[in-house]
């Protein structure tokens, strides 16, 4: 293990060149971007053993990687926004198949309008996909969880894709320290290559092919069950990871609890924001306000228990950096859902790349012990908001 | 003498038990086609009339590795299939086998980003000009004047050239070929598998139910089309243009069959009116006209 300062995208290719990915298909574009530059200098300079496939579309991405992976070998994606919607087919298509596939998602708005910047829509649009579903809050976990999801991913009592989410530019493009392991330490964690299907023509079998409706259902099932059964198997590998790779982090548990023991407030976050959380969390405690964080790295599978065990008895504030429209956040949907009798309140904000840091979020919480029900939209400046204009009579 | 040919013919891959219609051509090409392919290929098949053939899963009567997979994802999943492969020291041939909806239409960049990268696979297309498993709608492969269920008075416009834009990406081997003439495509096919590259084929396959004719029929109307030189049966390589015996006559126009003839063996041309079928022939002139041009070696794609 060596320290390096690199960014997120830099920390996640390396992930890639330690796990021995074999195929990677991209659609080179993006904020995830420069994951592939760099992988791509890497195999130029002969320190790669994948191959590129630099396809013309985020579907064809998918495709590609996907059908790597099922003639056998690791594969792994990448991309953001409009590319992850313009591949949500095969982003099901490859959780249908049971076929292990691991990709990093950079997330960042959807259009329209154009905006490049941060938030977690793109992401939170897959969750009914079939797909493990982790969210990094630094580049050190987003290339923890890189090389933890090929491990959890080709468990045999999972063998579903799992994606990883990070932050667009506050992650991807921001230097920091992360601890990189050997090539020997990430060998001694990740096995070689399983899975029940593979297209090989000593064994011919089809994948894909038409299926009756109750064994269609059966599939179904089978797919939710493996989710479920992921959770175990997410810790197990966690603690292994923590043994034989990089000896630091939090991974014995889905989620992470911060100062939680003894707050009556919660607040619950995923992503980057979340260490804004702590730290604002760590002030508001200093002025006698009795607050903690939870954190979510998982949002598929649902760490239901974990959730409970928590925030059951607190107050609770959940930040969303997305947004379903006529319900609310997602997140915050999650929650009220695991917490039927417990108060509940969701703020939205962050939105298209709106700056939310460690003043904005104690002003959330501030305004949450004041008024703590419903959904709000938090704006940090006035005047944020965009009226429609008035409509006309077309001739 | 035996020349070994029952032997030959014995050796395809395809399974009995299929859902295919009676009398259906893409029944006939898989038959041809597995047989000239051998043992290592794993097939890529897009939706379409052959998602269905196969039968219902877990079961299969391609006796082949296959992933069946989404509307315009075929080409892209072949050349990841043909890049683990390698990766596995594995001589396999990725092929991907979509019907022409797939390729014209929906699979059209997907298909032009393989080829442009030059990927290593055989993409065969079986063309029945409409998207016949989902009740017979129009595709871009479906001629000018041809009744579909989504053009009931036949269409107004002419059918897509996919052969001429695959050549135009200059990849190893572009051919035509028609079930009729099972010898042709088995040999182009057995090229194609040799080949190191893309390698486009693309089959007319005539549908005894959207073009409507008997389904005992489907050899004979396939010939009759090459005959009128409707489809031609080519191959495009290093930059030289083979035509098979079988359609020379197409060269020159003063030989060339009305192509009435081929119209009149089925129901899908009923609605069209003289002006159609004159517009439909000149759709034939004129590609012959370039196919001419590229075969005297006066054009290169
Ligand atoms: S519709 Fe045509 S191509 Fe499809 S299965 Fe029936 S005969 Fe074959």
């Amino acid at each position: 293990m060596i320290e390096k300062v690199i960014s997120g995208n830099d920390a996640v290719a390396l992930a890639v060149k330690l796990s021995r990915v074999k195929v990677t298909g991209i659609y080179p574009i993006t904020p995830q971007t420069y994951i592939i530059e760099s992988l791509s200098e890497m195999k130029d300079k002969g320190e790669l053993e994948t191959e590129i496939i630099r396809v013309e579309s985020e579907h064809s991405a998918m495709a590609a990687t996907f059908g790597a992976a099922a003639s056998g070998v690791r594969a792994y994606t990448a991309t953001a926004s409009q590319g992850l919607l313009y591949m949500h087919e095969m982003v099901w298509w490859v959780a249908g198949s049971r076929i292990p596939v691991v990709m990093t998602v950079g997330t960042r708005a959807v259009g329209p309008p154009w905006n490049i910047w941060n938030e977690h829509t793109d992401f939170m649009s897959e969750r009914d996909s079939g797909w493990i579903m982790a969210f990094a809050s630094t580049p050190q976990e987003a290339m923890d969880l890189t090389i933890i999801a090929f491990r959890v991913t080709e468990d045999e009592r999972v063998f579903l894709p799992m994606m990883v989410g990070m932050d667009g530019f506050i992650l991807s493009h921001t230097k920091t320290r992360v601890y990189v392991p050997s090539q020997e330490e990430v060998d001694s964690f990740l096995p070689p290559r399983r899975q029940p299907y593979v297209l090989d023509p000593e064994d011919p079998l089809a994948m894909g092919n038409m299926f009756q409706p109750a064994d269609y259902m059966r599939l179904r099932e089978s797919i939710h069950r493996a989710q479920l059964a992921s959770k175990e198997v997410i810790v197990e590998a966690g603690k292994q990871y923590m043994k034989k790779v990089v000896p630091i982090g939090s991974y014995s548990t889905l989620n992470e609890s911060y100062r939680l023991e003894d707050a009556e407030y919660a607040v619950v976050t995923m992503g980057a924001w979340s260490l804004d959380a702590m730290q604002a969390v760590d002030e508001l405690r200093n002025e006698g306000l009795k607050v903690g964080v939870y954190r979510v790295r998982f949002i598929r599978p649902w760490p239901e228990e974990e959730v409970v065990k928590a925030l059951d008895g607190k107050r609770v504030l959940v930040l969303d950096r997305s947004v379903s429209f006529g319900r609310g956040g997602q997140l915050y949907t999650e929650v009220r859902a695991s917490l039927p009798n417990a108060e509940v309140k969701g703020v939205i904000t962050g939105l298209g790349g709106v700056s939310i840091g460690k003043n904005e979020i104690k002003t959330v919480i501030r305004k949450f012990v004041e008024r703590p029900e419903g959904v709000e939209w938090f704006y940090p400046k006035e005047g944020e908001k965009v009226e429609l204009r008035s409509p006309r009579y077309i001739k | 003498m035996s020349l070994g040919v029952r032997d030959i013919l014995n050796k395809h891959r395809l399974l009995s038990g299929t859902s295919a219609c009676p009398g259906c051509p893409e029944n006939i090409a898989m038959r041809l086609i597995s047989t000239a392919l051998g043992e290592n290929a794993v097939f890529v098949v897009v939706a379409g009339c052959s998602s269905v053939i196969q039968g219902m899963g877990p079961n299969s009567a391609y006796n082949y590795p296959v992933l069946n997979i989404a509307f315009a994802a075929g080409p892209a999943a072949a050349s990841g299939i043909a890049a683990a492969m390698r990766s596995r020291g594995k001589d396999v041939k990725a092929v991907v086998w979509a019907g022409d909806g797939g390729t014209a239409d929906i699979g059209m960049a997907s298909l032009s980003g393989a080829a442009e990268r030059n990927e290593d696979i055989l993409y065969i297309c079986v063309d029945n000009e409409a998207y016949m498993n989902t009740g017979g709608q129009r595709s871009g492969s479906t001629p000018i004047g041809a009744s579909t269920t989504t053009t009931p008075m036949g269409k107004r416009h002419n059918k897509k050239n996919i052969p001429f834009i695959m050549m135009a990406h200059h990849v190893p081997y572009v051919a035509t070929a028609s079930v009729g003439y099972p010898h042709d495509l088995m040999e182009k096919v057995k090229k194609a598998k040799a080949i190191r590259g893309f390698s486009y084929v693309q089959v007319l396959c005539p549908d005894p139910y959207g073009w409507m004719f008997d389904p005992s029929k489907t050899a004979e109307v396939a010939k009759l089309a090459v005959q009128t030189c409707y489809w031609p049966l080519f191959e495009y390589e290093n930059g030289r243009l083979r035509i098979a015996d079988e359609c020379l006559h197409c060269l020159d126009k003063r030989t060339r069959k009305p192509v009435k003839e081929f119209l009149k063996v089925q129901g899908r041309f009923k609605h069209a009116d003289e002006e159609k079928v004159r517009e439909l022939q000149e759709y034939i002139d004129e590609m012959w006209d370039r196919l001419k041009l590229l075969y005297e070696e006066k054009l290169k794609f």
